[in-house]
């Protein structure tokens, strides 16, 4: 990474410190301040938002470890998610255990289905690989829709999440449970990608034949990487469930899987920082447009016909993202480190 | 350096564009006095092609009573319409909105989205109604009423209307079912389990099929072993009419009674299956048909010919139509024994007064567009009756008045939700 003009780093810890600036540092806690008093100053509803982001980021972490450092394509990380869901689902609401058991249930559980289905990639890999994720995808929803356990195709209620005697009611204590996990699994995934495991997952990626060679364990790792990505999943899953208290097959459908892949994608593969700004952009871009866009259109634009109007919602949608890959295919994170490398040598051009 | 140009000007375009949002309502006059609803619909999506002109419905209903009736009591609706796109996330944020905007209830179209944020709902005690229901919605009953019967009181209607009207022989009818394999199949599969014994229908066969299924002749034959003696389908359109089609092939249907959920019985059945081959085929629906000579339809009509032609004919528009009307009641109600100064406050005490006083006060006659809209305790359904109708050269025509499904209580079976 490079540093700002006229500084060096002078001992190996200073070389691999995550904050490598005063600036950087004081950066980094000016945004913890301003995140984690954020109640004080957004509203209910723009809480709520922050808190599917939180959620949405665990999951795209998850997916980013095991398709942007792993190079393994999943097109079924939606599936995932409802295993964990379900997981903690029945295990505080049927079984009334706690909610950390439950939480850590879903991790488990979703790191285990996802390890089943991880199997394929050791013999197919690409597209071959994406359709197999999207098998999972569907077979796991049947058999949630068909288990007794799950609530079938009526769903399941999910109680409150509770650790000792707190219970995380309201928006923003949920929001204060959500934002201190999503950072641990941010700070988490950040280190995992700087480990000896994150270094073979990006062997694996750029060639798995040269990686195998140099005697990396394809089937460990890739397994592995299934694992971690769909733990994250199913941690993103419980929590989801918690925040909405009710459980339907139709909330995880592959259009959702579809959309977690393009914020990965836009953000930028195989960054800690790309699944940040991709689901910040996407979901605020999904909010921005149903909740000022589009009603705003369809009161103004009487005169167009029926539905038209709704209708440019998601073309605004569509045409953003189609923007983004045009222009920044490698994703937001790369346009981010692009700017910061000008900002290092300004006010020298070269 | 140019692609650096290029996206910060993106960017700054659509700052611009968000900036200037807000500002676009302020050279409007402000009313003094409004009463805020929110009401979603799944106007694109997955459900666009029932939730566009149910979405239109809504709004064009409201500009209908703001304009032509002076809102309610003389105070103008504000209507928050949101369009969920049929996506669980976004259906969640959107009532968090609602709720912290001041609405003083919601509504939704599909009865998916109620299921996806009743719980957020509930929780908060703010009160929400489903156009379209599902018996988990409000089994056992909460904060969430529903606007018109279920698919299980499809169910139970039909079969009541069965047993008076059309079974002739002795002792009990054998009937099958044939479910598409989500909640509009199982809430007739839930309502079938609960009440044929005691309404004295034995259940011969079971049968489920998928949206996409393209032959339905190995379940039907499996059927004909069972000799059921009427058939009842609860599906979309679609399977609907494969499954009439097939029946015809195999010789079951004339002589085997047919009956279809409301979620199956549209125009679209008659167009799909052929008229000759839907021909007598049974079916009920929660609401009136387009043209039917109640108070209601003139203004229905007029609005949607001048605002939305294309959805002339469209029962969605009439159901969400109708939901807006609705709402409008509840209002009128809660205002009879509560001031306006408690619902300005938009908060749960605004909310508890429109439950207590409004919705659970309710008695309205939807402007003969369904069934009294009325709550009973215990019973969180406002509009209880299905019509039973027929199909008749090619025509969908009442054959009854409207049938009142009973009350089931699901939650006191152990089998519902497992």
């Amino acid at each position: 990474m490079s540093l700002p003009c006229g500084t060096r780093n002078y001992t190996y810890a200073d070389d691999m410190a995550i904050m490598r600036t005063r600036t950087h540092q004081v950066l980094f806690i000016v945004f913890l301040v301003l995140l984690f008093t954020a109640p004080y100053y957004l509203g209910n509803y723009w809480l709520g938002v922050v808190n599917l982001i939180g959620i949405t980021l665990i999951a795209a972490l998850g997916l980013n470890l095991l398709m942007g450092y792993c190079g393994q394509l999943s097109i079924g990380h939606a599936g995932f998610i409802a295993v964990g869901a379900y997981t903690t689902a029945v295990l505080t609401g049927r079984f009334e255990l706690p909610f950390l058991v439950g939480l850590l249930g879903a991790g488990l559980m979703a790191g285990l289905v996802g390890l089943i289905f991880g199997l394929p990639s050791i013999r197919v890999k690409g597209f071959y690989l994406a359709i197999t994720t999207i098998a999972a995808q569907i077979i796991i929803i049947w058999v949630i829709n068909h288990w007794s356990l799950t609530g079938g195709f009526v769903g399941i209620k999910v109680p409150y999440a509770s650790i000792g005697g707190l219970v995380f009611r309201s928006e923003s204590s949920q929001f204060y449970l959500i934002m201190t996990i999503a950072a641990l699994c941010t700070f988490c995934a950040k280190n995992l990608a700087r480990t000896r495991v994150g270094r073979a997952f990006i062997a694996v990626r750029d060639n798995d034949l040269a990686a195998e060679v140099m005697g990396i364990n394809l089937l460990y790792y890739k397994l592995l990487a299934f694992f971690i990505g769909c733990f994250l999943a199913g941690i993103a899953g419980a929590l989801l469930a918690h925040w909405i208290g009710y459980m339907q097959t139709e909330q995880f459908s592959l259009t959702e899987s579809i959309l977690y892949v393009g914020m990965i994608i836009i953000g930028g593969l195989g960054t800690t920082l790309g699944p940040i700004l991709g689901v910040v952009f996407i979901r605020l871009l999904q909010q921005v447009l149903a909740t000022q866009i589009v009603p705003f259109l369809e009161e103004t634009m009487t005169f167009l016909p029926s539905g038209f109007a709704t209708g440019i919602g998601p073309m605004i949608f569509g045409l953003a993202i189609i923007l983004f890959l045009i222009i920044e295919p490698r994703g937001m994170a790369h346009r981010w480190n692009l700017f910061k490398s000008a900002y290092h040598l300004w006010p020298f051009s070269y | 350096m140019k692609k650096t140009l290029i996206l910060v000007s993106l960017f700054l375009c659509l700052a611009l564009l968000l900036g200037t949002l807000p500002l676009s309502a302020c050279g409007k006059p402000a009313a003094e006095k409004f009463l805020k609803v929110g009401m979603m619909t799944p106007s694109t999506g997955a459900a666009a092609e029932k939730g566009a002109p149910g979405g239109d419905g809504v709004r064009d209903a409201i500009e209908y009573i703001n304009n032509e009736l002076g809102g309610v009591n003389g105070i103008p609706i504000k209507l928050l319409w949101r369009d969920s796109g049929y996506d669980a996330s976004k259906a969640a944020t959107i009532v968090k909105e609602y709720m912290a905007e001041g609405a003083l209830m919601f509504t939704t179209h599909a009865s998916a989205e109620m299921t996806w944020v009743m719980e957020l709902a509930n929780r908060a005690e703010f009160p929400g109604m489903a156009t379209y229901t599902a018996p988990n919605i409000y089994r056992p009953p909460q904060h969430i009423y529903g606007q018109l019967p279920d698919y299980g009181d499809d169910w139970s209607a039909f079969a009541d209307y069965y047993l008076k009207n059309i079974w002739k022989g002795s002792g009990k009818p054998r009937m099958a079912l044939h479910l598409l394999n989500n909640s509009t199949g199982y809430g007739a599969r839930d309502a079938a389990k609960a009440l044929a014994d005691k309404m004295g229908i034995e259940i011969v066969a079971i049968e489920e099929h998928t949206a996409t299924s393209i032959s339905e002749t190995d379940s039907l034959n499996r059927i004909k072993a069972a000799k059921a003696d009427v058939l009842y389908i609860s599906s979309t359109p679609k399977p609907t009419a494969l499954i009439v089609k097939n029946a015809r092939e195999l010789g079951m249907f004339p002589a085997m009674t047919i009956g279809s959920g409301h979620a199956g019985l549209t125009k679209a059945l008659v167009d799909l299956a052929g008229a000759d081959v839907a021909e007598g085929v049974y079916g009920v629906f929660p609401t009136v048909s387009w043209g039917d000579n109640v108070p209601g339809m003139a203004k229905i009509v007029e609005y949607a010919q001048k605002l939305h032609p294309a959805d002339v004919g469209n029962l969605d528009y009439l159901s969400c139509w109708s939901a807006a009307l609705t709402v409008a009641e509840i209002l009128k109600t809660t205002l009879e024994t509560t001031s306006y100064d408690v619902l300005a406050k938009g908060n749960v005490e605004s909310w508890r007064a429109i439950e207590k006083n409004g919705i659970q006060k309710l008695n309205y006659d939807a402007a003969g567009l369904h069934g009294p809209a009325k709550y009973v305790e215990g019973d969180n359904r406002l509009a209880k009756s299905v019509r039973v109708l027929q199909v008749k050269s090619g025509q969908i025509v009442p054959v009854s008045n409207w049938v009142d499904a009973p009350v089931v209580k699901y939650e006191e079976y152990s089998w519902f939700g497992n």
